[in-house]
C-alpha cells in the first residue's frame, strides 16, 4: 500500500509511519497544510491519513480539493474532536472513515485495510492469509476450502489479526476494536480471552495452523 | 412576613392609635369649651337674679323653663360657697332624672340671705358628645377599609417590578440561555437593582462560557499527548522481547491511558451536551435502542453471571439516536459495574417511564451524591461522570432521572 500521513504532530505521525512501514507498506509524511497540498496535487495514494486541524489550513479543505479534482484516494479523517457535525462534515466531503484521536495503531491499520479494499478496482474482497480465506462481502471464513461457522465477535477479531498480522496487539486495543468507545466497559478482558480461546479453538479443530500467540501477558499477536 | 403585610400592620396600627388619640384629645375640648358655655348660662342668669333682686327686693318668680330650673331656699347662717358642680336632678318637664349642670350661689334680699341653685340640663351636651364619638368611630373604620385597599392595590402595583424581577431571578439558570430583561419602570430603586441584576447574569453567564470552553478546549489539547502516549506504547510493544514482569507493567500504563481517554471524553461530551451542541434530533425507537444497547451487553451480562429480565414496550420518542445510545449505555454500565456476582438486572419499558433496577450492595445509595460530577463508589472503576451524563442528558430532553430503593434493587427511572 502507497500512504500519506498528514499530521502536525511529530510523535503521532513517526508512530504511524513506522508501524505501516514495518508491515511493508510505503508510507511519506507532510506536517502542514501546504505541503499536503503540493503532495495530493501531484501523487495518488491508496489511502490519506488526514488530521482536520493543521498549521496553514483545514484538513476538509484537502478533502474537498481532492474531491473536486476526482481524485480516487481513500480518505481517513484523524480528529481530536469528536464532535458529530465533524464527522457528518467529513463524510458529506466523502471521506471513506473517521476515527477520534487518541486510537491505538492497530485500529488504524485495520481502518485503512478497510477502505483500500473497498476501494480496489479489482473489485477482490477475498483475504488470503496461507490456509485462511475470509470474504468479507460474506463475512465467512474458510479454512482449507472449508467454511467454518465463527460468530461475529470472533470473525472481527479475525480479520483484525490478519490487517495487524506480525504487530503486538494490546489487550485494550483489541477490546475497544470490539466494544467500540460507547461501552465503558473496556477494562474488563475477561471477554477477549474467552472469544480467542474460542476462535483458536475452531481454526485448530478446522485443521488451521494456530497463529494466535499471547505476548507477555499484555497483548496478542498473529503470524506464522 | 411579606412586605405589604408588615406595611400595612405598621401602617394600620399608627392610624388607629393617632386616631383614638385625636379622639380622646378632641373629646375633652369638646367637654371644655361646652361646659364653659353651660357655665357661662349660668353666670347669665344668676346676675339676672342679682339684677332683678338690686331694682325688686325680692326673689323672682320662677317659671318653669325647658332647661333651667332654678331653686331659691333659705341659706340662714351658714355661708355659701360659690361654686359650679355635675349633678343628677329631677326634671319636673320630662320627669326623669338626667344629668346637668348647676351653679350654687347665693344673695341678701332684705337681709335675708338666700341659697341659689341654677342647674342647667347638658342632655343635649353629652348628646352631641356621644355623636362625635360616633363620627369618629366610622372615621376609624372607614380609615382601615380604605387604607387596606390603598396598600393592597397602590403598594402592589409599585411592587410589580421587584416581583417581576423576582420572578426572573428564581428562573434564572446558568445552563440555560435566556437572559434577566430590563424592566418597565420609572422607580429609581427598581430600575437601579434591575440594572445591576442584569448585568451581574451578563457576567456570571459569560465567565461561565469561558469556563466551560476552557474546560473543553482543555480536554481537547489533552487528547493529542494522550494520542502520542497510545501511539508510541503501541510502538513500543512491537519492539523486541518483554518479560512477564515489563508486560505487566506495560499494560498498568495502556489501562491508564484507557482511564484517562475515557474521563477526557467523557468531559468533553458532558460539555457538549450542557451547550446543547448536539441536535441531530430525528423519530427514533426506544425499544429498538434499549435491545441493541442489551445484545451489546449480552456477554458483559454472562461474563459477570448476571440474568437479564427485560420487558420492553414500543415506545417512540424524537431524539438524538447517538445521544440515547450514550445514555442507555451510561445506565446500563451502572447497573452492571455496581452489581454483585450473579445478581439480576429488570429492565422496562413503556409509555411513562424506563425502569432499569439492579441487584447490588444491600444499601440505599445517597440520592444527593450520585448524581454530581466525580462523585463515586471507592472500589468503582469508573470516571464518576457516567450518571451525571445521564442526568444532564435527561434534562436537556425534558425527562427526568430518579434513583429509589426498594426491594433490595437499586431503581434507575428515567420519566418520559
Amino acid at each position: 500500500m502507497k500512504l500519506l500521513v498528514v499530521e502536525d504532530e511529530a510523535g503521532l505521525r513517526e508512530s504511524i509511519r513506522e508501524y505501516f512501514a514495518e508491515a511493508g507498506d510505503v508510507c511519506e509524511t507532510v506536517k502542514d497544510y501546504p505541503s499536503a497540498l503540493q503532495k495530493i496535487n501531484v501523487y495518488r495514494y491508496d489511502c490519506i491519513i488526514l488530521d482536520i486541524t493543521l498549521p496553514g489550513g483545514n484538513g476538509l479543505d484537502l478533502l474537498l480539493t481532492l474531491k473536486q479534482n476526482r481524485f480516487p484516494d481513500g480518505v481517513l479523517i484523524v480528529s481530536a474532536k469528536n464532535a458529530l457535525d465533524d464527522r457528518l462534515r467529513g463524510f458529506d466531503l466523502g471521506a471513506d472513515d473517521y476515527l477520534t484521536k487518541p486510537f491505538h495503531l492497530s485500529e488504524l491499520r485495520a481502518r485503512v485495510m478497510a477502505i483500500v479494499r473497498r476501494k480496489s478496482f479489482d473489485g477482490n474482497q477475498l483475504i488470503v492469509f496461507r490456509e485462511i480465506q475470509l470474504d468479507v462481502l460474506a463475512k465467512s471464513v474458510l479454512i482449507h476450502n472449508v467454511p467454518i461457522k465463527l460468530t461475529k465477535r470472533e470473525y472481527g477479531l479475525l480479520l483484525y489479526f490478519i490487517a495487524n498480522k506480525g504487530k503486538v496487539i494490546s489487550k485494550n486495543a483489541l477490546a475497544e476494536h470490539l466494544w467500540g468507545d460507547g461501552i465503558d466497559m473496556a477494562d474488563n478482558f475477561d471477554f477477549i480471552y474467552s472469544h480467542i480461546k474460542n476462535l483458536r479453538k475452531k481454526m485448530i479443530d478446522a485443521g488451521c495452523k494456530d497463529y494466535i500467540y499471547s505476548a507477555y501477558g499484555m497483548g496478542y499477536k498473529f503470524s506464522d | 412576613m411579606k412586605l405589604l403585610d408588615k406595611y400595612n400592620r405598621i401602617s394600620l396600627i399608627t392610624t388607629i392609635l393617632v386616631i383614638i388619640i385625636t379622639g380622646v384629645v378632641y373629646y375633652f375640648t369638646i367637654s371644655y369649651i361646652l361646659t364653659a358655655q353651660v357655665d357661662k348660662d349660668l353666670v347669665v342668669e344668676e346676675n339676672e337674679i342679682f339684677d332683678y333682686v338690686k331694682v325688686n327686693q325680692k326673689l323672682p318668680q320662677i317659671f318653669k323653663s325647658d332647661d333651667l330650673k332654678i331653686i331659691f331656699k333659705p341659706a340662714g347662717n351658714e355661708t355659701v360657697q360659690r361654686q359650679f358642680i355635675n349633678l343628677n336632678y329631677w326634671n319636673d318637664k320630662d320627669h326623669d332624672r338626667e344629668s346637668g349642670r348647676s351653679l350654687i350661689s347665693s344673695v341678701l334680699v332684705n337681709g335675708t340671705k338666700y341659697h341659689i341653685t341654677i342647674i342647667q340640663s347638658t342632655v343635649e351636651t353629652e348628646d352631641l358628645i356621644q355623636l362625635i364619638f360616633l363620627i369618629t368611630l366610622g372615621i376609624i373604620l372607614m380609615l382601615i377599609v380604605v387604607l387596606i385597599i390603598i396598600n393592597r392595590l397602590v403598594i402592589r402595583n409599585l411592587w410589580l417590578p421587584f416581583y417581576n424581577m423576582l420572578a426572573q431571578i428564581k428562573l434564572f439558570n446558568l445552563t440555560d440561555h435566556n437572559t434577566i430583561s430590563g424592566l418597565q419602570t420609572n422607580i429609581e430603586e427598581f430600575k437601579d437593582m434591575n440594572e445591576e441584576i442584569s448585568a451581574m447574569s451578563t457576567r456570571v453567564r459569560r465567565d461561565y462560557e469561558e469556563l466551560k470552553s476552557f474546560i473543553e478546549n482543555a480536554a481537547h489539547e489533552l487528547m493529542t499527548p494522550i494520542a502520542v502516549m497510545n501511539s508510541k506504547l503501541d510502538t513500543l510493544i512491537q519492539t523486541s522481547n518483554f518479560s512477564e514482569k515489563q508486560g505487566e507493567l506495560i499494560n498498568d500504563v495502556y489501562n491508564t491511558v484507557g482511564k484517562l481517554t475515557r474521563l477526557n471524553k467523557a468531559m468533553l461530551l458532558l460539555t457538549k451536551i450542557e451547550n446543547k451542541l448536539i441536535n441531530d434530533q430525528e423519530q427514533v425507537s426506544i425499544k429498538t435502542a434499549t435491545e441493541d444497547a442489551l445484545s451489546q451487553f449480552q456477554e458483559i451480562f454472562a461474563g459477570k453471571e448476571l440474568k437479564l429480565h427485560s420487558q420492553l414496550g414500543d415506545v417512540q420518542t424524537s431524539a438524538s439516536k447517538a445521544v440515547l445510545d450514550i445514555l442507555l449505555n451510561n445506565l446500563l454500565t451502572n447497573a452492571v459495574r455496581h452489581n454483585i456476582p450473579d445478581g439480576d438486572i429488570y429492565v422496562t419499558l413503556n409509555e411513562k417511564e424506563l425502569i432499569i433496577k439492579n441487584t447490588g450492595k444491600p444499601d440505599p445509595l445517597d440520592t444527593q451524591q450520585i448524581f454530581q460530577r466525580f462523585h463515586k463508589a471507592p472500589e468503582s472503576e469508573g470516571s464518576g461522570l457516567g450518571l451525571t451524563l445521564a442526568r444532564q442528558i435527561c434534562e436537556n430532553y425534558g425527562l427526568t432521572l430518579t434513583y429509589s430503593y426498594a426491594q433490595n434493587l437499586h431503581v434507575f427511572t428515567v420519566g418520559f
